[in-house]
């Protein structure tokens, strides 16, 4: 009876889940609830998880919780903690969420709601949760080893030097992209401008308790910086009402970039416990939060979704970034749906604090499934808003102008109804001057969040202080992956200088660590810079690069994947990571091949480039703008270098596996597993990680 | 007797139930102390490999340095 029951239940989840999904796909005319979005998301995750991530767990990985897990036999109480399973799933989701989940549905919402949702749940079901699954399982049954490690010892140490030399590539391109995406949010905005400031300050305050007056009393110090925050948020309007304080909190794009990457330094180069530690602590919670809220707000409000489910720019004539749906859809999406980042993480500290072999399906599958969740949410907040005013926030002055009766003009004329006074009425409502042309998805997913949010508490009054609230929470999201991610790039940089002469790999010599961080700052920097100087706003260009290397870095963890199942024998359930494999191979290098080659000048960097040299052969371009209309065409011809180069590097990659996959198939080479030998664990069936001595 | 064992029965009902709260705050509690790094000190204090180990255990200070110098060397954050 029992039995009985749990089918019914599921069923009824199943048949719950179909009828939402088809709703949303086959759904015209009146506007649609967003409530139907969440029951699709919910019903679809909670289905895949029973049925599909069971299935991983029980045939293709044969999760064996008999054997003891590195925190078990190599438990040091620092690196390698047992830990408790929920603590660990937060811990592991609160490392996984960035701002690309939130980011990228925002700007995919330019094709229309239903592709970009689409993806979101299927893509995180069948590949971005099984990515980070079977790569937590690897690192597991390996002690904790890295992505770069396995796929040294499992493929060879060819395709491990690649790995990580794609690693620190992608590294660079993201952290020049998200850096972009908060200029395109602060430029011309004392208010936010001066709360991000704050922020800052607030984690150096932060940073001084814990180190002296109070060590790792972690819990009370993010209360008193969470209250803190709160009131920087709120001081940042008088900030901007004031004639005299707003000019120094006024800062154009290019000089907004320029103390980004001064701070990128300085930051990444500071002891850890002064600023990075104390502000990771802060944005913890200040992320928990604000998921919360988004969720109880959608769920309360139930917001109507005004974008069409198909836009006319599916057709790859897009204001945002020029591109038909496919492949850049998916390419825009990344880490909603599938983040070769995560793999990162997922061979990192999560492998060494794991009690149990089966929890690897809770933490690896299941937090992915929330990140794609959120992404479902942005995506909601973004299509709440009018689409005119989506279009209007988002794409860059050269295409719809940059004022609100020039906007409303062109926009209007795409068929997205847009009058001039209701962008200025916004815009004064949240307390800026402007929203036109604020390419990055951040204003955008900002001012759809604080409609969710100021419906639910505060009402229009709120509208300008909810605005702002995530406008900084999405800022210091950014930033932590900004200076964390500077420092990891510098040890990189330092680890691979060390090859060359032994004094660079030292971590701690000061001309070592100066020059590294300069480095990757630079590196960066010049990614940033030319996005803010871009006539077509940057996002056109960068967002598809970044979104190109995060998909292929997730090539690279499902070939490690691939070939780590082929050694286990599994070859019968080889499609399991073959089949998302090949097609994000296809994908980016679908999209990789366009964005280089193609002929329309919006797409293809090649014949960007080649555009502007014959209008300057013309004459067409003034004088005073020749040398500016050069650095375009050499910043055109840099990312096409850079989309060959990685593009490359994962048909290396690929060459290196297929090799192996070869040898191991025709019996030439023996399939030798580097895993860590058998250990029976010694602790209790029911021991969960929670007491571990002291319940 | 047996009125009076109804009336036990009747008021361990509550007291129960207070006991489940206070046994879920308790564990909310210390979920949170651990997912937020409260707890990471007195979880070294209690690893077997800090109990039986000869060289001298850190102090807390030693302790909070050490650990984020390890976290912040590696990637610790996505995109």
């Amino acid at each position: 009876m029992k039995r009985f029951l749990t089918i019914v239940t599921w069923l009824a989840v199943a048949v719950l889940g179909a009828g939402a999904l088809g709703a949303i796909a086959v759904h015209r005319g009146e506007p649609l609830n967003a409530m139907w979005f969440v029951v699709a998301a919910v019903c679809c995750y909670l289905v895949a998880f029973r049925l599909y991530s069971a299935f991983v767990a029980a045939r293709v990985l044969v999760l064996d919780d008999t054997r003891a897990t590195p925190s078990e036999r190599k438990d040091d109480g620092r690196d390698f903690v047992p830990t408790n399973k929920w603590v660990l799933f937060g811990h592991h989701f609160a490392a996984i969420a960035g701002p690309g989940p939130l980011v990228g549905p925002t700007l995919a919402a330019q094709f229309g709601y239903l592709p970009g949702t689409l993806w979101l749940i299927a893509g995180a079901a069948l590949a971005g949760c099984v990515q980070d699954f079977i790569i937590l399982f690897c690192s597991i049954r390996r002690d904790g080893k890295s992505l770069g490690q396995m796929a040294r010892e499992e493929i060879s140490s060819r395709g491990g030097f690649i790995a990580q030399l794609a690693v620190l590539a992608i590294m660079i391109i993201l952290l020049g992209v998200i850096a972009l995406v908060i200029v395109n949010a602060l430029k011309a905005s004392p208010w936010a401008t001066f709360t991000l400031s704050m922020t800052i300050v607030i984690a150096l305050l932060l940073g001084v308790y814990l180190r002296f007056l109070r060590p790792g009393r972690v819990l009370e110090a993010s209360i008193i910086g969470l209250a803190l925050v709160l009131f920087a948020v709120v001081a940042g309007r008088w900030v901007g009402e004031s004639a005299s304080w707003s000019q120094v909190f006024t800062l154009s794009g290019v000089a907004l970039a320029f103390a980004l990457i001064v701070y990128g330094f300085i930051a990444s180069t500071l002891p850890v416990w002064l600023l990075l530690a104390p502000r990771d602590y802060l944005i913890a919670f200040i992320k928990a939060g604000a998921f919360f809220i988004l969720a109880a707000g959608i769920l309360i409000v139930r917001p109507q979704i005004l974008m069409p489910p198909l836009t006319r720019f599916i057709d790859g004539t897009g204001p945002i970034f020029a591109g038909r749906i496919f492949p850049f859809c998916f390419i825009t999406i990344a880490c909603g749906a599938i983040s070769g980042f995560h793999s990162l993480i997922s061979s990192g500290t999560t492998p060494k604090m794991i009690l149990r072999e089966s929890h690897a399906r809770f933490i690896g599958y299941g937090a992915m499934l929330l990140e794609s969740f959120v992404g479902v949410m942005a995506m909601v907040a973004a299509c709440s808003m009018t689409p005119g005013v989506y279009f209007a926030i988002n794409s860059p002055a050269s295409i719809v102008g940059n004022t609100p009766e020039a906007a409303a003009a062109t926009i209007s004329a795409w068929g997205y109804h847009l009058d001039a006074h209701s962008m200025t009425d916004l815009a004064r409502l949240v307390g800026e001057k402007t929203l036109l042309n604020r390419a990055g998805g951040a204003p955008s997913l900002a001012v759809g969040m604080a409609q969710i949010f100021s419906n639910t508490i505060g009402g229009e009054r709120l509208l300008s202080i909810w605005y702002h609230f995530a406008i900084m929470f999405e800022a210091l999201f950014v930033l932590t992956v900004l200076d964390g991610g500077t420092r990891v790039g510098r040890f990189m940089v330092q680890e691979l200088g060390g090859r060359l002469w032994k004094p660079f790999g030292r971590t701690s010599w000061l001309p070592g660590m100066l020059i590294s961080s300069a480095a990757i700052v630079g590196a960066w920097g010049y990614f940033l810079y030319q996005g803010v100087v871009d006539p077509l706003g940057g996002i056109n260009s960068l967002w598809p690069l970044f979104g190109i290397s995060n998909q292929l870095l997730a090539a690279v963890a499902l070939v490690v994947a691939t070939t780590i199942l082929l050694k286990m024998g599994r070859l019968r359930w080889l499609w399991v990571t073959l089949v998302p494999m090949a097609w994000l191979v296809v994908v980016t290098m679908t999209a990789s091949y366009q964005k280089v080659f193609e002929a329309n000048p919006r797409i293809g960097f090649l014949s960007g480039a080649n555009q502007l040299a014959v209008q300057i052969a013309a004459g067409s371009i003034p004088a005073a703008k020749i040398a500016e209309t050069q650095r375009l065409m050499f910043n055109l011809r840099l990312d096409a270098a850079v989309t060959i180069v990685l593009a490359s590097m994962i048909l290396l990659m690929l060459i290196e596996a297929l090799g192996q996959w070869y040898a191991i198939l025709s019996r030439r080479r023996e399939a030798t597993l580097h895993e860590s030998p058998y250990v029976r664990t010694q602790w209790a069936p029911g021991f969960s990680g929670a007491a571990h001595g002291d319940d | 007797m047996q009125p009076n064992s109804k009336s036990a029965l009747a008021a361990s009902q509550p007291l129960d139930r207070h006991q489940k709260l206070r046994r879920w705050v308790r564990h909310f509690w210390r979920g949170l102390r651990e997912w937020s790094g409260d707890a990471a000190y007195d979880r070294y204090l209690r690893s077997s490999a800090t109990r039986a180990a000869e060289c001298p255990r850190l102090t807390p200070e030693e302790f909070y340095l050490e650990q984020l110098n390890r976290r912040y060397s590696r990637p610790n954050r996505c995109c």
